[in-house]
């Protein structure tokens, strides 16, 4: 029997001794029906060969997907086991804050945020009592004291660098050539809340496929970018035939993305003229009753001046490539209606006019705003002022919903003491309104203090003290 | 609790103010110790001084996040 099978081993291809060693323990009938795994136990590496031998390679990849799959259960059970650590790093904040709290002491959140993430990071998870130990000392270090003068010091901080400014006005801002008041006036400009920026710019950016794509940010850049008739067409007046004539430059217009119906439409905003359409060239004319010289002049200047694209107060637009991405500088400024165009990026694009921002986004983002602005300019003139300062002054600003000027007509000017007031300007104006109307003045700010000749309540003027006399008697016996 | 700079210059100021005019010490102090701010500065340090600060509010403190 184990010969037959031997040699009908042989002849499928195995070598002899293998041939042989099957034989031994299986005949063919059994081999065919045999159990893999106890195949794989005897022969090991030949089990392969084996099963090809006797038709059952289907069989061996079943099994070895079964195995696989085991292997995955395996390794996922494995992963599970694995997790727990993950566990960990969430209590890694858990233990942070509760040492926090033992300690009954207070780190902001953006503290503890960087905290969690700088210790899984370097695996410091066994050092945490001492880390958290060390940034609460430095935290409280940092932080000022109750009663402090912060706003003198803050005062001075700017003040001082403010000193050092130059008075030079204009600024070319990078390649792209776009005037910008900086410096001194700029800063005034700031502190002032005045209306409208002296030189109004924007940084638009782009989502998207405008984002990349130079071609598709130029479209926007044009339909932001006002263009007027002047600016695509050539425009000649006519004076013997009393008319107009507009001589369009087709290139200029496909290059600015402009259909010859949106000059007609824009043409057709003009009151009191007739309009003729020629081949090349468009000519208007003067209603009749209002032919005269004068009126054609009015006229020529009016029709050069039609907007025929773009969007109010944006004088220029210019496409700028940083990094990867295309940005848009606008010399003009309209917040409200850039946002409102596809493809412009809502979340990064701004503005420097301030009120405008107060207008779309709300007092939080004008109070960003003002830091913003007032720290890059003082930076740009190389002066280092820590930004708390500027925060107090943006704080102080914002701080009842609108947009306060600092001077007469915004905080100094709406003081609550009339002595404070009258100490800041127009005196005699000041004493003697609040006299008609008998106003109280309750002394409580630093200025009023100083007239009236009483410490003030800050720093060591406002500490009350209290003594315990029992206490201190029976020191004293002692 | 933790003085502010500005409470502990008030206190060890009220304090040198009484000994300068011969109030009775509470500590001993050294025999050529003659100034009384430094005495004062002494006491404090000792905590021995019997005045306190009268705050108007708990400073406040975030909380925990």
């Amino acid at each position: 029997m184990s010969k037959i099978t031997e040699k009908a081993m042989i002849k499928r291809g195995l070598s002899k001794k293998l041939a042989e060693k099957v034989a031994s323990f299986y005949t063919l009938e059994e081999l065919k029906k045999a159990d893999v795994k106890e195949l794989e136990k005897k022969f090991g590496k030949d089990l392969n060969k084996i099963l090809k031998a006797v038709g059952r390679e289907i069989e061996l990849e079943k099994v070895k997907a079964k195995a696989k799959e085991i292997k995955k259960v395996k390794k996922k059970k494995a992963e599970k086991k694995e997790t727990p650590p993950k566990k960990k790093k969430v209590s890694v904040r858990e233990k942070i804050i509760n040492i926090i709290n033992k300690r009954n002491e207070y780190l902001p959140s953006n503290i503890i945020d960087e905290f969690v993430e700088k210790i899984e990071e370097n695996n410091l998870t066994d050092k945490i009592d001492i880390l958290v130990e060390k940034a609460i000392e430095e935290y409280n270090r940092h932080l000022m004291e109750p009663l402090e003068a912060c706003g003198m010091v803050a005062a001075q901080s700017i003040g001082e660098p403010g000193t050092q400014m130059t008075m030079r006005t204009f600024h070319y801002a990078g390649v792209a050539e776009i005037n910008v008041t900086l410096g001194l006036p700029r800063l005034i400009e700031i502190v002032d809340a005045r209306k409208d920026p002296s030189t109004p710019i924007m940084t638009v950016y782009l989502e998207g496929a405008y984002r990349v794509n130079r071609e598709k940010a130029m479209e926007i850049a044009n339909k932001i970018e006002v263009t007027r008739l002047i600016n695509i067409a050539e425009i000649e007046t006519d004076i013997s035939n009393m008319k107009i004539i507009i001589k369009p430059s087709l290139k200029s217009m496909e290059r600015k993305n402009i259909e010859m119906d949106d000059l007609l439409k824009a043409l057709k905003k003009l009151n009191k003229v007739e309009i003729k359409k020629g081949k090349n060239e468009i000519e208007i004319f003067p209603e009749k009753e209002n032919e005269n010289y004068r009126e054609l002049r009015r006229l020529s200047e009016e029709v050069k001046n039609i907007k025929i694209k773009g969007i109010d107060g944006i004088k220029r637009a210019i496409i700028r490539k940083e990094g990867d991405e295309h940005v848009i500088y606008t010399e003009g400024s309209n917040f409200e209606k850039v946002l409102e165009i596809e493809g412009v990026d809502k979340t990064r694009t701004v503005t420097n006019d301030i009120h405008a921002i107060y207008q779309v986004l709300g007092i939080e983002a004008a109070r960003n705003a003002i830091i913003n602005e007032a720290y890059s300019t003082l930076q740009e003139q190389g002066l280092n002022v820590d930004i708390r300062h500027i925060m107090l002054v943006a704080d102080l600003m914002t701080a009842n919903g609108s947009i306060r000027p600092i001077g007469r007509q915004g905080v100094s000017g709406e003081k609550g003491s009339v002595i404070a007031r009258a100490a800041f300007e127009i005196t005699v104006d000041h004493l003697l309104s609040a006299a008609r109307k008998g106003e109280v003045d309750e002394l409580k700010g630093v200025a009023e203090n100083v007239i009236v000749g009483q410490p003030i309540k800050l720093g060591t003027g406002s500490v009350e003290l209290a003594i315990n006399i029992k206490k201190f008697s029976k020191k004293v016996k002692k | 609790m933790k003085y502010t700079r500005f409470e502990k210059a008030r206190i060890i100021g009220a304090r040198s103010l009484q000994i300068a005019m011969g109030a009775p010490l509470l500590i001993k102090i050294p025999k050529d110790l003659i100034d009384p701010v430094q005495i004062a500065l002494l006491e404090f340090e000792k905590g021995v001084i019997p005045i306190t600060v009268r705050r108007r509010e708990k400073y406040i403190k975030g909380p925990v996040v």
